[in-house]
């Protein structure tokens, strides 16, 4: 933990020396949960909004996301509804000008009339990106793994992993780049299982890494 | 005797440094001294040194012909027949109407003179000096005079013998004035070098009896001009041909993240069952990458591009040709300066 804290501290100086480039940009998702609790199932589906931060220097990257929505049973179920909230902070190293590795944590909230749930996760990911149409259209695949995690409540240790692919599109000669993307995350824990899919459309603000 | 050859020689040894910075005149007057003291042996090495300069500094014409009238005796004089017949031969050639003074010339010295001028040929050359023409528009003249009619062709020859351009071919009576632009045959100047008036008979019975030759340095200063632009670049250039690499390139990625949308549901969450509308992004992401490939056109001709590289080139060919010609205008004003030298007068048949 010293260690990590050590570099967390040198990071601003290498940020310094470089020229930093930002992005944001907001999204819009409909998620679909599977959720099994052993030995139920409930399957949940909602519209998610959400925003996203990045922050990117010649090789270093930082990311913040955060969404939140409402998660309904189908029509005539008697499935509770949930409130979702939803968010990671990660910090990233361009191993590669198509690969970014990332690591740090992502969490996922459940809030419902039946109690409050909360997937916690330390995950590293790998994003490769390919070009289609050079500084116009782009395709990229994210793919992460849990190093650690816990469900709560009650606690437990959980593990998950996910994936996220998708197109990102130039929007005019603007800086504004539109994504559409496909989503889905598996945790697992003791006699739990929940797992994520999503479509999203983003419009982001600045290159995209 | 001993006091002779004292005063001999340090006259030998002191004409030398004597000589040194005097003019070609200067040496004449001397060189006359010399010989009117019946200091022969000095008096000629004066005169040679007269004759030797070149350019700016020679002697005129007629000075050159009393420098060589009065070599021509003090040859005589010291018993050198031959340099004597060529100094007056060389005479001939400045001047074929010279007429020696038989009140300062024994009539020894002026029957050689008369000897050389009844066996050399009647014509003659000669140039006013340095001279700086415009090419094309100013003229460098000589003027060629004989004491006969001979048909002659007069020409501008390289050191090589190579014609540059004939001045002139016909008779010449009496003297005629021979001009040169300074072009060569094509109508360029030619380069700077050393060039030649050759003067040649061309009728039947005297054809290569003997060549005139006047010498000439042609030097042409330096002229500004401007670099020609280098051709585009290929960095300039675009594709005037879709390529195959770069569409595959294009297609490989949407392909890739297209199939890996259908797929990942399996690899992250095996046993659940996902929804078909990843279907739906992955497709849209495959259609993207097919796009993206066409948009390449691979293969296919493109006419803005070839239009574009077209126009590029030929304006780049416009400016070269622009500035060769302002170049070539500027080189054609410029002033060439043409140096005569002193005329020889070769003849085989000579005695």
């Amino acid at each position: 933990m010293k260690k990590v804290l050590a570099l967390l501290c040198l990071l601003p100086a290498p940020l310094a020396a470089q020229r930093l480039q930002f992005t944001f940009g907001g999204t819009g998702a409909q998620e679909i949960v599977n959720s099994r609790v052993d030995p139920a199932f409930e399957r949940l589906t909602g519209l998610v909004l959400g925003g996203e931060g990045l922050v990117m220097s010649d090789r270093l990257v930082g990311r913040l996301r955060y969404a939140q929505g409402h998660v309904t049973g189908a029509a005539g179920s008697s499935i509770t509804p949930r409130d979702i909230v939803e968010g990671e902070a990660l910090v990233g190293f361009r191993a590669m000008p198509w690969l970014t590795l990332w690591a740090g944590p992502s969490a996922r909230a459940y809030t419902s009339a039946n109690g409050d749930q909360r997937w916690f996760f330390w995950s590293g990911r790998a994003t490769a990106r390919g070009s289609l149409l050079p500084g116009r259209m782009q395709t990229f695949v994210e793919l992460w793994s849990s190093l650690s995690g816990n469900v709560r409540t009650p606690a437990t240790t959980a593990s998950g992993r996910g994936a996220e692919a998708g197109l990102e599109m130039r929007l005019g000669q603007q800086a504004f780049w539109g994504r559409l993307a496909y989503s889905i995350e598996s945790g697992h824990a003791t006699s739990k299982r929940e797992t994520v899919e999503a479509i999203s459309l983003s419009l982001i603000y600045g290159l995209p890494q | 005797m001993i006091r002779l050859l004292t005063v001999l020689l340090l006259g030998a040894l002191v004409v030398p440094a004597v000589a040194q910075g005097q003019t070609a005149s200067d040496l004449l007057a001397q060189g006359i001294r010399a010989y009117a003291v019946r200091e022969y042996d000095g008096g000629a090495w004066l005169l040679k040194r007269a004759l030797a300069f070149q350019g700016a500094d020679a002697l005129p014409p007629a000075e050159a012909a009393r420098a060589l009238m009065y070599l021509t005796a003090t040859e005589l004089s010291r018993n050198q027949r031959d340099s004597a017949l060529a100094a007056a031969r060389r005479l001939i050639v400045i001047d074929p109407k010279f007429r020696p003074d038989d009140q300062v010339f024994p009539p020894q010295a002026i029957a050689l003179y008369q000897e050389a001028r009844r066996n050399a040929p009647t014509v003659s050359i000669r140039a006013l000096g340095d001279t700086a023409i415009r090419p094309g528009v100013d003229a460098f003249a000589v003027r060629l005079a004989a004491t006969t009619s001979p048909d002659v062709t007069a020409a501008v020859t390289a050191a090589d013998g190579r014609v540059v351009r004939t001045l002139y071919t016909g008779p010449v009576r009496d003297s005629i004035d021979v001009r040169w632009n300074g072009l060569d045959i094509s109508g360029n100047p030619p380069p700077s070098g050393r060039y030649a008036i050759t003067v040649m008979p061309t009728s039947r019975g005297s054809r290569g009896t003997w060549t005139l030759r006047l010498p000439l340095e042609l030097v042409r200063p330096t002229v500004d001009t401007t670099p020609l632009p280098p051709a585009p670049p290929d960095s300039l250039l675009r594709p005037e041909h879709g390529d195959y690499p770069g569409a595959w390139r294009a297609l490989l990625p949407g392909v890739l993240a297209g199939a890996a949308i259908v797929v990942l549901p399996k690899v992250v969450a095996s046993g659940e069952r996902p929804s078909n509308a990843r279907l739906i992004v992955g497709g849209t992401v495959t259609v993207a990458g097919i796009a993206a490939f066409l948009a390449h056109r691979p293969g296919r001709t493109l006419p803005g591009n070839t239009q574009y590289n077209r126009s590029l080139r030929e304006n780049w060919r416009r400016n070269v040709a622009d500035i060769t010609r302002r170049n070539a205008e500027r080189v054609r004003q410029a002033r060439i300066v043409i140096r005569p030298a002193a005329p020889v007068l070769t003849a085989p048949g000579a005695p």
